[in-house]
C-alpha cells in the first residue's frame, strides 16, 4: 500500500526547519487542532491509542475516508500507549504471529519518514536469555521455526552473549546461570510517544478530528446495525465504529452487546535514573521474569510479566519493584547503585491464546481492534494499517483473517503463549 | 569559605579529611556534605546542565539540588548536596568532556534555539540510513553518571521488615511531636528522617530553634517506644499500608529497605522551596533561602561575598539576617510584598548581577530568592489522597488524606513552633488512638497555610526544569503546539521527569503551563504522583538478593552418598547415583527408591473440591471414591496442557492433589485465582504441603515387599490395595503417612508421603529393611529413563506452550461431556480439526544413536514436520527410544520419518504402535 501523495501536510519537520523556526522565532504550527463535536462522522473511533489513531490515520492516507473522529476520554496517549515499555520484534513463534509482527517492524522502519516525525526507532537488537536446558531447547526450535519464515533470529552462546552485553553475568555464579540466548537484531525499541504524537499529527493533517476528554459512554445498536455513539460532549452518528480501547475493551465493547473472551491484567513497569550508556540490546529473561533495556535519554526501562490476578489496578507495588531489581542484579551485578525513579502500571486486555481480536462483531459496522495483551505496541502501525482497510472496503486482509473474533467459537486459535509470557 | 564555629554547626572539626574532586585533593570535615565541603573549598560549579551544558552550582544545598548531581566512585548520580564525605572518596562531575571547567559539550548551546524542545521529534528523520548514527551522537549526550564497571566489588544490601503502631515520616518540630505523643500512649513509634539528625528546619533556623530542638531532641531519646531512623527515607505508600524506608549510613551496609506496616503513617514531610523562574536563575550563585541558611548554620560556610534577596516571606528575612551574620554584603533585600520584583539575573559562570524591577542594577555574586513553598503530597496522592491548590497560600494542600494516614506540620499548614507542635501531638495522639492505645482525644487544632504571594515565573525566560533543561518558553512552545494538558507537556517536554521527579519544580511548570493556556492552575490540575517517592537503589529493593534452594530432608543423604546434583527449577535434586543405567535396571528387576519430594502438594478441604477438579481438570472427579487416586491433566483456556498429576481422595472432604515439580507454584497460583475471583462462593481451602512431606517412590516388581515390612496398619494385599488407592497409615513408625499405589515408571509402585521431619528416617528405613531385596537409590535421570521406557509424557518437555491435549495423546483422560471445564470449547474444537500433530514414540534405525533433543524431522529441503521431545538410551532394552511430534499424515505405526541433527546429519527412525516402549499392555503395574 503507497501513501497518496495528495495529503495535505502540516509544517514539515526538518533539521532545516529546526533552523528557520529558530532564527526566525516563528511558533510551530499545533500538531493538532481541538474541534467541536460533528453530529455525524462516517468513522468513529473509540480510543486515542497507537491503534485508534493509526486506524484513523490510514483510513485517510491510504483510502481517503477523512470524516473520523477519534475520541479519547483523557489525553492522547494516556492509555497503554502511554506506558509502554515500546518493544519491537518479531521472533514470533507460530506463522500466523511471525507475518503479522513482521510486517509491522517493517512499517515502523519507514514510519518516521512516513509521519515525518522521528519516532526514534532504535533497533539495536533483542536477546532472550536461556537459563534452563528447556528454556534452550525451545529457543533452538524458535530459532528454527524464525529462520524457515526468514525472521533475522539465531541461537547464541555466552561468549557472544558476554560481548554483545558486557554487564551481563556470563560465569557461573548465578543461582541460574545464562546458558545461552536467542539473538534477533531488527528488535529493539521506539520512543513510545513519538509513535502517537506522529500518527495523531498525520491524522489531524489528513483531516480527521481528534477529540481529547470525549468519553463514549453508549453505543447506539438497532436492528443488529450500529448506529453511533453518546458521549460525554453528546451523540455522534456512524455507520462505523471501532472500539480500540485495549484495557477497557471489555466495558467498552459491552456498550455495543458485544461479549469478549477477555480478562484485563495491569502489566507494571518502571525506570531508573539515566546512566551513560552502556546497554545496547533490549535483554529478556523469562526464567528471571525479566526485561531491560536503555533509552536513548540514558534511563533504563524495566517490566516484567503481567501481575498474577485481574483487576484494573494502575498503581505501582513494591513487589514488582523488589522482583525486577533481584531479577536484574542477578543478570548484571554491577547495577545495584542505580536507582529507580518512577514505577506504574498499565492494563492488558488479555485473550486465551495471547493473540490479538481484530475485525467484525456481530454488530454490523461496529468494529473491534483489541485483545493486544502485552504486546500490542509493536503492532500498532500493522493494526492501523489492515483495519483501515477493513473499514473502507468492507474486505478482511489475509494478515488479520486469522485473528477474527469468531475464531474463539470456531475453535482455530493462534497459540502465542511461549513468544508472548514476558518478553512481549 | 569556611566561617567561624556556629551554634548548630554539624561539622566537626575535629575530624578532618580529605577527599578528591575530578582528581585533585580537598579538605572537608566529617560532617560535611560533597557539596558544602566543596563550596567551602570556594567551588561553585558541579555539574553541566542536560542539553546547553549550564554550568551549575548548588540551589537548595539539600537531596533535591539538581546542580550537584554527581559521580561518587562507582555511582552514578549521587546528590552531592546530600551525602556526607568520607575520607578517600573520590568525585568526579558527570557527563563534562573533557572537563568541568572546559566543556567542549557546552557547544551545544550555539545551536541552543534549534534545540528547543523536542527538537529530534522534528530531525534526523532523513535519510533513514543515518539515524542510527544520528542516534549514536544524541545518546553521547545523554545525562547521568557511569554504571560501575562488571567487575567492581557489589555493596552490601538487606530488608528488614517492622510492625511498629505508628510511622511517622519527616523528624521536625511537628513530627517529633507526633512520635512522642504517641509514644507517651504507648504506641511503638519508628520516626523516620533524611537528615543524619532530627530537627528539620529547626537544625538550622536560629539560635530559639535550637534551643527548642534540644529539648525535643532530649524528650525524643528518653521516651520509651521511639525507633529513631535517620539518614533513611520514606520512599512510598503502597497498597495494604505498606511503608517502605531506605535506610542509609549504618556500619557495614549500603543501604537497607524497611518494610514496615505499621497501623498509622504520620505525614511530617514539611515543606520544600520552590526555585523563581527568570532568566539566568540557573547561574550558580543563584541560591533558595533555605540553602543558604543551610550551608551558613550547619555547614559554616559563607555562600557568597555579596548578595541580592528577594523575598516575599519571612524566610527570606531571616536568610538575609543570616547572611549579614555570616559577613556577606546583603547589597539589598527586594521585597515581593511591598510589590517588589526581580526581572533577570546577569553572568556567564555565575551571578555577576541582578537586574530588578525598578530598572536598577545590582551588582552581586549571589542572589537569594524566597517565593514559596510547595507541601511534597505526593506521599498522599500516591495512595488516593488527594490535593487541592490554595491560591491564597500559593500552594497545593492535602485535603483528602488515605486511609491509615495522618499528616501534620507544613506538610498540613504554617504556625509558631508551638502551634506546630501542638498540632503534632494532637495528631499523634489521634494515630495512637487508631494503632489501638489510650489517648486523651484532644481535638486537632487548625494548622492553616499562610498567606503568600503568587510568584511562580517572572517577566522573562527562565528554567521550570533545571535537570532537564526545560525553560518558560519551552512550556509555552509546546502549549502552542497542542501539547496543552500537564500530562502531554510533562511527556513532550520532559519536565519534572528528572531525578528530582518533580519535588522542586512540578508547581512552577503547572503554573507556566496555566499561564500558556490561560487555564489557571485548578484546572490545569497535577500530574500522577507515582512511587517511589524518593529514587530507590535496585541494592536496595533486590536486598541480599537471596536466591533459594530448595532441598529436600534427604538431601545431606544423597550428597554423602554421590549423588549428582542436578538444578531443577528451585530445587537441587540427586541426577543419579554414578550410574543410571544400573538404577534403571535395580527398578526393572528389584527394588528402587527416589526422593520425588519437589512434587507440587496441596492439601485441599471443603465441600466443593469435586467442583474445582471438575473445572480445572479435562477428566471426571465426582465419583472419585474415597480410598481412591486418579490421574488428571490440566489445560489453560487454549487448550493447552498446563500441568498433570494425582490426586487421592483422603476423606469425604480431603483431598490431596499432586502437581509437576516445576509447576508446583503455577498450579498453586492456578487454583488460587480461579477460587478468588472466578468462583469466590465455592468452600475449598488450599493448603501448599509440598514442604511438609518428603515424598519417596518406591518402585519395582519388589516394592510390595518392601513397604510390607515398613507399613503398620495397612493391608498391602493387590485385593485390599490395588492401583491408584490411597492408604493413610504408618510408615516406619511414622504416623500420618499418605501412602498411594501409581506407576510413573511403569513398575509396581508406592509413592509415600511422610511428614516432612520424619523424611529421612524412612528414606533409611526403606535402605536397611530392603538390603536383602537388592533396594537401591535412583535419581531423576534412571526416573526419566524410566518413564521415556513408559511412553509417560513430561508437561514441558514433551509439550509446550502450543501442545493442546489432543495432539499430546490425552484423549482417553479429556471428557467432553462434562458441563464445563477450562479449556473445553478449544477441545471441542481441536477434536474435530485435521491436521494436527501428534505425539508418537520413535525409535531411531541405528540403535546406538540417541538423536539430540529439539531435532526436527524433515521432509525434503526444509520442511518441518515434527520433532523430537526427548530420548535416551534404553537399558532395557537395549537401544535408543524417543518420543516427539509427527505431522498426522506421519503418525501412522512403521512409518519411517528422517531425523534432522544439530550437526546436519539426517538419518532415519520409525514410528511405533504406541508411545511406551516397555510393557505396552501395563502388566507389570497391575502386579
Ligand atoms: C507496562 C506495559 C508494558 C508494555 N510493553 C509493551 C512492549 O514492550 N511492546 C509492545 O508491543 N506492547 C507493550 N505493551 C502493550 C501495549 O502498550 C498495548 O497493547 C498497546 O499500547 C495498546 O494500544 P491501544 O491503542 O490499543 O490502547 P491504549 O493505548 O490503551 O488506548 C486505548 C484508549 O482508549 C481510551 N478509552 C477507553 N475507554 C474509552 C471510552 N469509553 N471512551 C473513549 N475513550 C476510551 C483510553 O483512555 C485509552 O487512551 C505494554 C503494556 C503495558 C501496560
Amino acid at each position: 500500500m503507497k501513501l497518496r501523495r495528495s495529503l495535505p501536510r502540516p509544517a514539515r519537520y526538518s533539521g532545516f526547519g529546526l533552523l528557520r523556526h529558530a532564527l526566525g522565532g516563528a511558533p510551530w504550527p499545533p500538531v493538532w487542532r481541538r474541534h467541536d463535536l460533528r453530529d455525524r462522522y462516517d468513522v468513529v473511533v473509540i480510543g486515542g491509542g497507537v491503534h485508534g489513531l493509526a486506524t484513523a490515520y490510514y483510513l485517510a492516507a491510504n483510502h481517503g475516508v477523512n470524516n473520523v473522529a477519534v475520541l479519547e476520554r483523557g489525553y492522547l496517549g494516556g492509555g497503554a500507549s502511554g506506558r509502554n515499555t515500546a518493544i519491537i520484534r518479531s521472533n514470533y513463534l507460530t506463522p500466523e504471529g511471525v507475518a503479522f509482527y513482521h510486517r509491522s517492524v517493517r512499517l515502523y522502519e519507514s514510519l518516521a519518514a512516513d509521519l515525518n516525525f522521528n519516532v526514534m526507532f532504535s533497533q539495536r537488537g533483542h536477546l532472550t536469555l536461556a537459563h534452563t536446558d528447556s528454556a534452550l531447547r525451545t529457543m533452538r526450535w524458535r530459532a528454527e521455526v524464525n529462520k524457515l519464515q526468514g525472521v533475522d533470529s539465531s541461537l547464541v552462546g555466552r561468549s557472544e552473549i558476554g560481548s554483545l552485553v558486557p554487564h551481563l553475568d556470563v560465569s557461573d555464579r548465578p543461582r541460574f546461570p545464562i546458558l545461552g540466548g536467542l539473538w534477533h537484531p531488527p528488535g529493539g525499541i521506539v520512543r513510545h510517544d513519538a509513535v502517537v504524537w506522529g500518527y495523531a499529527r498525520g491524522a489531524d493533517a489528513a483531516g480527521v478530528h481528534l477529540h481529547q476528554d470525549t468519553e463514549v459512554v453508549g453505543i447506539d445498536v438497532t436492528g443488529g446495525r450500529v448506529q453511533g455513539v453518546r458521549t460525554n460532549r453528546g451523540r455522534i452518528a456512524a455507520p462505523a465504529v471501532v472500539a480500540c480501547t485495549a484495557g477497557w475493551a471489555s466495558t467498552v465493547c459491552d456498550l455495543a452487546g458485544v461479549a469478549l473472551p477477555i480478562t484485563t491484567f495491569p502489566l507494571q513497569a518502571a525506570v531508573t535514573e539515566p546512566v551513560r550508556p552502556f546497554l545496547d540490546t533490549v535483554v529478556v529473561s523469562g526464567t528471571r521474569h525479566v526485561y531491560v533495556s536503555q533509552t536513548d535519554r540514558g534511563e533504563l526501562v524495566f517490566g516484567a510479566a503481567v501481575d498474577p490476578f485481574p483487576s484494573y489496578s494502575s498503581r505501582g507495588s513494591l513487589e514488582f519493584t523488589e522482583g525486577v531489581a533481584a531479577h536484574v542484579l542477578e543478570l548484571m551485578p554491577a547495577l545495584a547503585p542505580v536507582r529507580i525513579l518512577r514505577q506504574w502500571a498499565g492494563l492488558c486486555d488479555m485473550t486465551p491464546d495471547f493473540s490479538p481480536v481484530m475485525g467484525p462483531t456481530p454488530v454490523e459496522g461496529f468494529y473491534v481492534d483489541v485483545g493486544w495483551g502485552t504486546y500490542g505496541f509493536k503492532a500498532g502501525p500493522v493494526a492501523g494499517e489492515t483495519m483501515a482497510s477493513l473499514v473502507a472496503t468492507g474486505k478482511t486482509p489475509d494478515l488479520i483473517a486469522p485473528f477474527d473474533l469468531a475464531r474463539f467459537t470456531d475453535g482455530r486459535l493462534v497459540g502465542e503463549r511461549g513468544a508472548a509470557a514476558v518478553g512481549h | 569559605m569556611r566561617l567561624d564555629g556556629q551554634p548548630g554547626e554539624v561539622i566537626h572539626r575535629g575530624t578532618p579529611l580529605t577527599f578528591t574532586w575530578n582528581g585533585r585533593p580537598y579538605p572537608a570535615f566529617a560532617g560535611d556534605t560533597i557539596g558544602s565541603a566543596l563550596a567551602a573549598a570556594g567551588e561553585r560549579v558541579f555539574s553541566r546542565s542536560l542539553k546547553y551544558h549550564r554550568p551549575r552550582g548548588l540551589l537548595t544545598a539539600d537531596g533535591n539540588d539538581p546542580g550537584c548531581l554527581v559521580q561518587v566512585d562507582g555511582e552514578p548520580n549521587v546528590r552531592g548536596a546530600h551525602r556526607r564525605v568520607s575520607a578517600g572518596m573520590a568525585v568526579t562531575a558527570q557527563g563534562v568532556w573533557p572537563s568541568l571547567r572546559f566543556d567542549l559539550k557546552a557547544l551545544n548551546r550555539l545551536a541552543g534555539p534549534a534545540l528547543s524542545t523536542g527538537f529530534y521529534y522534528k530531525t534526523f528523520i532523513r535519510p533513514r540510513r543515518l539515524w542510527p548514527y544520528y542516534e549514536r551522537v544524541l545518546r553521547r549526550f545523554s545525562p547521568g553518571g557511569r554504571v560501575p564497571s562488571p567487575s567492581s566489588p557489589a555493596g552490601r544490601y538487606e530488608h528488614r521488615y517492622a510492625h511498629p503502631d505508628v510511622l511517622v515520616a519527616g523528624g521536625g518540630p511537628a513530627g517529633m511531636a507526633a512520635a512522642l505523643a504517641a509514644a507517651e500512649a504507648g504506641a511503638r513509634v519508628m520516626l523516620v528522617d533524611d537528615q543524619p539528625a532530627l530537627g528539620g528546619h529547626l537544625r538550622w533556623g536560629g539560635p530559639d530553634g535550637l534551643a527548642a530542638l534540644a529539648q525535643l531532641r532530649a524528650a525524643v531519646a528518653a521516651a520509651g517506644g521511639i525507633e529513631v531512623l535517620t539518614d533513611s527515607v520514606v520512599t512510598g505508600q503502597y497498597e495494604g499500608g505498606l511503608v517502605a524506608v531506605v535506610q542509609h549510613g549504618l556500619p557495614g551496609l549500603t543501604e537497607r529497605l524497611v518494610k514496615a506496616r505499621p497501623r498509622q503513617l504520620v505525614a511530617a514531610a514539611g515543606l520544600i522551596e520552590r526555585p523563581y523562574v527568570i532568566a539566568g536563575n540557573d547561574l550558580p550563585g543563584v541560591m533558595l533561602s533555605t540553602a543558604v541558611r543551610r550551608l551558613i548554620n550547619l555547614y559554616a560556610v559563607r555562600p557568597g561575598a555579596r548578595a541580592v534577596v528577594f523575598t516575599a516571606n519571612d524566610d527570606g528575612t531571616a536568610a538575609a539576617a543570616d547572611l549579614a551574620r555570616a559577613g556577606v554584603d546583603v547589597r539589598r533585600v527586594v521585597d515581593a510584598r511591598d510589590g517588589g520584583d526581580i526581572v533577570r539575573v546577569r553572568g556567564r559562570g555565575g551571578v555577576r548581577a541582578v537586574e530588578c524591577g525598578d530598572g536598577s542594577v545590582v551588582r552581586c555574586d549571589l542572589l537569594v530568592t524566597a517565593v514559596g513553598w510547595t507541601a511534597p503530597t505526593g506521599l498522599l496522592t500516591m495512595t488516593g489522597g488527594r490535593a487541592a491548590y490554595r491560591a491564597g497560600a500559593a500552594r497545593f494542600v492535602p485535603t483528602e488524606l488515605p486511609d491509615g494516614v495522618l499528616a501534620t506540620g507544613g506538610l498540613v499548614g504554617d504556625g509558631t513552633l508551638a502551634e506546630l507542635i501542638g498540632h503534632g501531638r494532637a495528631v499523634g495522639q489521634a494515630a495512637a488512638r487508631r494503632a489501638g492505645r489510650t489517648a486523651p482525644a484532644s481535638p486537632v487544632p487548625d494548622l492553616v497555610p499562610a498567606p503568600h504571594p503568587e510568584l511562580f515565573a517572572g517577566r522573562t525566560n527562565g528554567f521550570v526544569d533545571f535537570t532537564e533543561d526545560v525553560s518558560t518558553k519551552d512550556l509555552a512552545a509546546a502549549v502552542a503546539e497542542g501539547y496543552d494538558s500537564i500530562e502531554l507537556v510533562k511527556r513532550y517536554t520532559t519536565a519534572t521527569m528528572g531525578p528530582t521527579q518533580g519535588k522542586l519544580e512540578a508547581v512552577n511548570t503547572i503554573a507556566v503551563v496555566a499561564a500558556a493556556t490561560g487555564r489557571g492552575i485548578p484546572e490545569t490540575g497535577t500530574t500522577t504522583a507515582r512511587p517511589p517517592y524518593a529514587p530507590v537503589s535496585l541494592g536496595a529493593l533486590a536486598g541480599r538478593n537471596y536466591q533459594p534452594v530448595r532441598r529436600s530432608p534427604m538431601h545431606d543423604w544423597h550428597v554423602a552418598h554421590g549423588a549428582t546434583p542436578l538444578v531443577a527449577g528451585a530445587w537441587i535434586r540427586p541426577d543419579h547415583y554414578g550410574d543410571p543405567a544400573g538404577e534403571v535396571r535395580a527398578v526393572r528387576q528389584g527394588v528402587g527408591i527416589i526422593d520425588v519430594t519437589p512434587l507440587g502438594k496441596f492439601e485441599l478441604r471443603g465441600p466443593h473440591i469435586p467442583d474445582l477438579l471438575e473445572l480445572l481438570y479435562v477428566n471426571r472427579w465426582r465419583k472419585l471414591a474415597v480410598g481412591a487416586v486418579r490421574y488428571g491433566v490440566m489445560c489453560t483456556e487454549d487448550g493447552v496442557v498446563f500441568d498433570d498429576g494425582v490426586t487421592g481422595r483422603l476423606g469425604e472432604h480431603r483431598y490431596l492433589l499432586t502437581a509437576t515439580s516445576s509447576g508446583a507454584e503455577a498450579v498453586g497460583e492456578w487454583l488460587e485465582r480461579w477460587l478468588q475471583t472466578e468462583r469466590a462462593h465455592w468452600r475449598v481451602h488450599v493448603v501448599p504441603m509440598t514442604d511438609a512431606y518428603a515424598s519417596i517412590n518406591v518402585a519395582g516388581p519388589r516394592s510390595r515387599e518392601l513397604v510390607r515390612r515398613l507399613t503398620t496398619g495397612i493391608d498391602l494385599s493387590p485385593e485390599a490395595f490395588p492401583y491408584m488407592r490411597v492408604r493413610l497409615g504408618e510408615v516406619a513408625g511414622v504416623p500420618d503417612c499418605v501412602v498411594w499405589r501409581i506407576g510413573f515408571t511403569g513398575e509396581l509402585s508406592y509413592e509415600l508421603h511422610v511428614p516432612a521431619g520424619n523424611g529421612l528416617r524412612v528414606w533409611e528405613a526403606l535402605l536397611a529393611t530392603g538390603v536383602d531385596l537388592g533396594v537401591r537409590p535412583f535419581g531423576v535421570e534412571a526416573q526419566r529413563i524410566l518413564r521415556l521406557e513408559k511412553g509417560h509424557l513430561v508437561v514441558g518437555q514433551d509439550t509446550d506452550g502450543l501442545t493442546q491435549a489432543y495432539s499430546a495423546g490425552l484423549d482417553w483422560a479429556i471428557k467432553m461431556d462434562k458441563d464445563d471445564f477450562v479449556g473445553k470449547p478449544e477441545l471441542a474444537w481441536q477434536r474435530v480439526r485435521d491436521g494436527q500433530v501428534v505425539l508418537v514414540g520413535l525409535q531411531p534405525a541405528d540403535p546406538e544413536l540417541v538423536p539430540p533433543e529439539s531435532s526436527q524431522l524433515v521432509e525434503g529441503d526444509r520442511r518441518i514436520v515434527g520433532r523430537i521431545t526427548s530420548s535416551r538410551f534404553s537399558p532395557t532394552l537395549d537401544r535408543s527410544i524417543a518420543l516427539g511430534f509427527v505431522a498426522p499424515d506421519l503418525a501412522e505405526p512403521g512409518t519411517v520419518v528422517t531425523m534432522l541433527l544439530p550437526d546436519g546429519r539426517r538419518l532415519p527412525a520409525r514410528v511405533m504402535p504406541q508411545l511406551a516402549h516397555v510393557d505396552p499392555e501395563g502388566k507389570r503395574l497391575h502386579g
